[in-house]
């Protein structure tokens, strides 16, 4: 019969906490590029001209569709090959972790604007209001309300696949569990600890969801 | 009402989808203060029309003019600008079948959109406005509610009062009746009569033939994508000649129960 000892953890909480902080930065700082890249990818998908949406549909496909950990690799070891450009593991991880949180986002808000009904555009322009004053205040709230429950899934799964940045040796959460359990051999307490600090972190996030949703349904 | 001068000008209309001609050239011209309804069956070209005189639907070929603003289509002529489209749009109000109210604001808000994000009117004039706006449709108590709490005849109510908010020098009404419960259509039609009767330029798309012999000056009907006949509305409903009119109006009658005194409705 197994001993469960979390006190063996105890000198290494520093390294959690710090491993817990690059997690929730990396997410962060990758959740808000994403959706920025993500809105202008869906609009310029829904209304840029041919030359736009096509190559940015293969932005999409490509990130959507190869796995993140190859991205991750790739990105890390093979492209500074290509362009002769050197890339900390840091800009590399932010920079896949970006473009593919940008590529879902993408589809989400593409979705969300084309699932708003044509008879809102016409009733904007009938009343003499210019497309973008139309996107603005008449198309993009209610595409917000639509794509709210696909956001913050996005952004649950975003979190979670930080950890594979520890793959390139950046030190999130995950990354510090192998540090630690090599030097106090205890494996079970550090993977258990740090399934419990991602669950605590994202379980609230579930439920703040849930409540956004509700209150945005609100007047239908 | 022809002596007053026109205010609308519509020469030569023509509009395809794809191969689908369904526009083959229509024209028309409305006097001040004039209503004209027009009728025909589905795909005659009537919505479509409707829809190229507040320039939703662009034609191929054709020009428009009204009040001050005037677009001329055809081979070589570069489409209109977006902002001279959004100029024409100010001055012409449309109505549409599904209402198109925005759901995330309140009826007060749906009618105040225009007036504040277009004209920059002052937020507190523009709800006076749209408060008199609501009264005048008869819904002063709902400037409050979502579109979701309101009937369907409320929201369409909602959404004349919209269009009217911009001061439109004419107004469309794209069969503003044929998605509400029978009960409904009353009193959308009421608010419909007053604005006639206060004067208002309309041009009416309807398959209500009673209102449309009741509320216009003149009655056109539409047929495979041409005005196949226009007068003065008793004329046109009550003694068409028109062979395709009066089968329209004979199968109309057939599915409306209307008591027959010898004309094809009653007057």
């Amino acid at each position: 019969m197994y001993v469960w000892d979390f006190a063996a953890l105890r000198p290494y909480w520093g390294l959690i906490w710090q491993g817990l902080g690059v997690t929730v930065i990396y997410t962060l700082v990758t959740v808000l590029a994403g959706l920025a890249i993500g809105l202008a990818v869906g609009i310029l998908r829904t209304a840029g001209p041919r030359w736009v949406s096509i190559p940015l549909r293969a932005y999409i496909e490509v990130f959507r569709c190869t796995p993140l950990l190859v991205q991750l690799v790739w990105v890390y070891y093979a492209l500074p090959v290509l362009i002769g450009v050197d890339m900390s593991a840091t800009t590399a991880c932010f920079l896949t972790l970006s473009l593919y949180a940008g590529s879902f986002y993408a589809e989400i808000f593409r979705g969300g604007i084309e699932a708003i009904d044509r008879g809102q555009w016409e009733a904007g322009h009938a009343i003499g209001m210019q497309q973008s004053k139309i996107f603005r205040r008449i198309i993009l709230p209610q595409a917000i309300q639509v794509m709210v429950p696909s956001l913050i899934n996005q952004t649950i799964m975003q979190l979670k696949n930080t950890s594979l940045v520890s793959t390139v040796a950046v030190g999130d959460l995950l990354y510090q569990g192998s540090v630690i359990t090599a030097a106090s051999y205890r494996p079970l307490e550090v993977y258990t600890t740090i399934a419990v600090l991602y669950f605590v972190v994202l379980f609230p996030l579930t439920l703040v969801a849930d409540q956004v949703e509700q209150r945005m349904g609100a007047h239908r | 009402m022809t002596q007053a001068p026109p205010i609308l000008v519509a020469s030569n209309i023509q509009k395809a989808f794809g191969t689908n001609q369904v526009l083959k050239g229509v024209s028309l011209s409305v006097a001040r203060g004039e209503v004209v309804t027009l009728i025909g069956a589905s795909g005659s070209g009537k919505s479509t029309f409707l829809r190229c005189l507040n320039l939703l639907e662009l034609p191929q070929n054709g020009e428009l003019a009204i009040g001050s603003h005037h677009f001329a289509f055809g081979d070589g002529k570069r489409g209109p600008d977006k902002t001279r489209l959004a100029l024409l749009r100010r001055d012409v109000g449309m109505v549409f079948q599904h209402f198109n109210l925005f759901p995330h604001m309140s009826a007060l808000d749906n009618v105040i959109e225009g007036p504040v994000q277009v004209k920059n009117m002052a937020r507190a004039e523009a709800k006076e406005l749209g408060r008199d706006l609501l009264a005048k449709v008869g819904l002063a108590d709902k400037a409050d509610s979502f579109p979701s709490r309101l009937s369907g005849g409320q929201k369409q109510r909602v959404a004349i009062a919209r269009a009217l908010a911009m001061k439109p020098d004419v107004m469309l009404f794209d069969e503003v009746t044929s998605a509400l419960d029978p009960e409904l259509v009353a009193e959308v039609l009421a608010v419909i009569s007053k604005l006639a009767a206060d004067g208002m330029t309309m041009i009416l798309v309807t398959h209500e033939m009673a209102f449309a012999a009741d509320v216009s000056n003149r009655v056109g009907f539409m047929s495979e994508g041409v005005m196949a006949e226009i007068g003065a509305a008793a004329s046109v409903i009550h003694r068409p000649q028109n062979p395709r009119l009066i089968a329209f109006l004979n199968r109309f009658h057939q599915r409306t129960i209307v008591p027959n005194t010898g004309g094809v409705i009653a007057p």
